[in-house]
């Protein structure tokens, strides 16, 4: 039976909610979009910190570049081990919100850290390492946030959603240096005032407006916290059991931005100046795709546009090996590199939010985080051995064969295992 | 808290969030002119020490007294040892410095938007002649002794060192006269036992001039080691004599080179030594401390060198102890009396 809308008030305010629907995009929640800014503003920070630090180290002078390259990888390390603490305390204390807030305030205090403990080396190295651990702690428990307050069939595009803003941060930050030092070239102290300002409305957007609101209690949630040991037994779970062993073959195949920009240089025999542009490309693609990406997740099924990213990026490898050289293929190769990301990213977040627990949902999100960032890490030393013993080509094709061969055991395992009705 | 409440904080941290950028970025753009030092008093400096048959050294400064006058180049003359004394300030603001025989070379950030680093050419009036845009980030900077030639190196990779493994540097040869670009080295024909190196992975750096100028020395790396290089300006030719060679350094007479050789791993894998090139013996020298520096001969006997912003000097055969040569201060270049 058909009911009939006789208040004319009433239709214009339906037909008003429909068309803002389709105008204004998916709808996602409201801490979704709050997470969303917190991580924009966070961004355009942290980036604009990142662009100007190696100037900022060889105009500090006394800084052995070597050595920071060593300790950039053992901080790397270090703070992956971080995100799994503070996803499980999370849980543990049903303080996701706080705990991310200590690490977004973290990483905050570090702009103004950078302004205050002058020139000697060791002081900023220190520093460096509290902002990167803040940046640990931050994101396991943001991603339970995300995946607590969206219904299960709309984790793709919430987490599309958030991955949009992350990237316009990441985009506007560098500019937003570059403009600073273009107005006066040393004025590195008036950058870190100002990325602290940024990284302050970040943490302000969170704890001022973010009400964390599990969007449904599962029927058969538990009253007590979780333990650490109810942690570990997620890797019981055979899906997300799965999802690790996925994730972690693909990572271990992929080859990172670095190697792949440095190749399409080499390609376009593109100055260092330009070179940035290569990183812009592929990031815009990344932001525009990553909602629509996420809604064809939650359409057409998570597990398959989390494999087609990785088709995607087998199609990279194939652009960077391609002996016709030009910006068309370079073209093609940073769009099919950004629709990599935003088929993938936050996708495999969606994918690991459908099948962990509520209870341990931070545990879970970070764990997966951290096992495919350490089989990258390890991807990473394996590609630069390859190049260097044999040149850029031959460590291409060696991921390239290791991609597709990760692929088919991904959509094996996947496939063999009982998904939730959206993935 | 009321959301009224929440959105009035959030309205005056933002309010705080604007005026603090806006004032930032004024006192940024009226604090561009960092304390100026003084030219002609450096130029005096350095005439007066040639006058005296003195050595005098070029370097950065870092002086922690002065922190606007960070960066600036500053002249200070060698008075027995170490050398004693302040330094003068010139106007010049480099990241790397080097000069002789009245040419330097400066390694500046350029000004406008996205800047890249320039080469600044100056003469001996410490006024800046050209200026060749480069691509990366500094490294090093060498004059030939006669000031005809120069040679820069710059990392450039996208983010820079961070990316370990994606390490990769750029050394452009100058003419100084002209202020032109004459090659990078990656264009020159590099033999190794008579076989040319045509590996893609090659990577040049630190290079140093002999006394004639067109003869260099510099490292080329591929394959994981690296490699001492002779090579000859004008002919675009190198080959390989010696391993294991990073940031060679020419002693005056030129018979000896100064390097970093690795030795470790890990953060601190350099021993500063020196290798004889008749013999093809080498020396390792009295500093224990892994050195990242291309070294600088303050005599036949005695080099000079950076660790954490103060440079340091220590004997050239091996013995005696190193000891500070000037606090606050990098990148060194010895000016003869």
């Amino acid at each position: 039976m058909y009911q009939v809308v006789s208040n004319p008030a009433a239709l214009v305010k339906e037909h008003r909610r429909l068309l803002s629907r389709s105008r204004f995009g998916p709808h996602v929640s409201r801490t979704v979009v709050l997470l969303g800014l917190t991580s924009l503003f966070t961004d355009i920070s942290s980036e604009m910190v990142t662009t100007v630090l190696p100037l900022y180290l060889v105009y500090v002078g006394g800084f052995s570049p070597l050595a920071f390259g060593v300790i950039d990888g053992l901080y790397n390390g270090a703070v992956a081990l971080v995100g799994l603490a503070s996803g499980f305390l999370g849980d543990r204390f049903r303080r996701h919100k706080e705990i991310a807030a200590t690490g977004y305030g973290l990483s905050a205090l570090c702009k103004l850290l950078l302004m205050t403990v002058g020139t000697a080396v060791s002081a900023i190295g220190a520093v460096i390492l509290i902002d990167r651990a803040g940046k640990g702690i931050r994101t396991a428990p943001r991603d339970a946030m995300i995946s607590l307050s969206t219904p299960e069939r709309q984790l793709g595009t919430a987490f599309g959603v958030h991955r949009a803003l992350d990237t316009t941060g990441a985009m506007i930050g560098p500019l937003v240096a570059f403009g600073i030092l273009a107005i006066a070239p040393v004025a590195f102290h008036s950058i870190f005032l100002v990325s602290f300002c940024f990284a302050i409305l970040g943490l302000g957007i969170l704890t001022l407006f973010v009400e964390p609101k599990p969007v449904a209690r599962e029927a058969a949630a538990p009253a007590r916290p979780p333990s650490l040991r109810g942690s570990f037994r997620l890797v019981r779970i055979p899906r997300f059991r799965a999802l690790l062993i996925a994730g972690g073959a693909l990572s271990l195949a992929t080859a990172s931005d670095a190697f792949l920009f440095l190749a399409l240089k080499e390609d376009l025999e593109l100055g260092t100046s330009l070179f940035p542009l290569l990183f812009v490309g592929s990031a815009s693609v990344y932001m525009v795709l990553a909602v629509p990406m996420g809604r064809l997740a939650d359409r057409v099924g998570r597990g398959r546009v989390f494999l087609a990213g990785y088709v995607l990026l087998l199609g990279v490898y194939a652009a960077v090996l391609s002996p016709v050289a030009g910006w068309a293929v370079v073209v093609a190769a940073l769009a099919m590199l950004g629709a990599y990301y935003a088929a993938t990213d936050g996708v495999l977040m969606a994918l690991g939010s459908s099948v962990v627990p509520q209870d341990v949902r931070g545990s879970g999100l970070a764990l997966l985080r951290t096992s495919t960032s350490i089989a990258r890490l390890f991807a990473s030393l394996a590609f630069g051995a390859l190049w260097t013993l044999w040149g850029m080509n031959v460590a291409i094709v060696c991921f390239g064969a290791a991609l597709a061969a990760a692929t088919v055991l991904a959509a094996v395992v996947l496939v063999r295992t009982p998904a939730p009705a959206h993935d | 808290m009321t959301s009224t409440r929440r959105r009035t904080i959030f309205a005056l941290l933002l309010g705080a969030c604007a005026l603090a950028t806006v004032l930032a970025v004024l006192s940024a753009a009226r604090q561009d002119d960092p304390e100026s030092g003084d030219s002609a008093a450096a130029r005096d400096v350095l005439d007066d020490a040639q006058a005296g048959g003195r050595k005098a050294v070029v370097f950065r400064s870092l002086d922690r007294d002065r922190p606007k006058a960070r960066g600036e180049v500053a002249v200070a003359t060698v008075g027995g040892q170490p050398a004693a004394g302040g330094r003068t300030l010139t106007q010049l603001g480099c990241d790397r410095v080097y000069f002789a025989a009245g040419r330097g070379i400066c390694l500046a950030r350029g000004g406008g938007f996205a800047a890249g680093y320039k080469a600044k050419i100056f003469d001996e009036q410490l006024r800046i002649r050209h200026e060749v845009p480069v691509d990366g980030l500094p490294s090093r900077a060498r004059v030939s002794p006669d000031g005809r030639y120069g040679s820069v190196t710059l990392f450039v990779t996208g983010h820079a060192y961070a990316d370990a493994g994606s390490f990769s540097t750029q050394t452009t040869l100058i003419d100084l006269a002209r202020g032109e670009r004459i090659a990078d080295l990656e264009d020159f024909t590099v033999t190794k036992d008579g076989v040319q190196v045509t590996a893609v992975d090659r990577n040049f750096w630190g290079v140093t001039f002999a006394p004639d100028s067109d003869r260099f020395y510099a490292t080329m790396a591929t394959g994981g080691k690296t490699y001492l290089v002779v090579g000859s300006v004008s002919r675009r030719t190198a080959h390989v004599i010696h391993e294991n060679v990073e940031c060679p350094s020419l002693s005056p007479d030129g018979k000896r080179i100064a390097y970093k050789k690795r030795v470790g791993s890990g953060a601190n894998p350099w021993r500063l030594t020196v290798l004889d090139l008749s013999s093809m013996r080498e020396t390792p020298l009295a500093e224990t401390r892994s050195v990242d520096d291309q070294a600088e001969w303050l005599d036949e006997e005695h080099v000079l060198y950076g660790i954490g912003g103060e440079v340091y000097v220590v004997r050239a055969d091996g013995g005696g102890q190193p000891r500070r040569f000037l606090t606050g201060a990098e990148s060194p270049a010895v000016v003869s009396g």
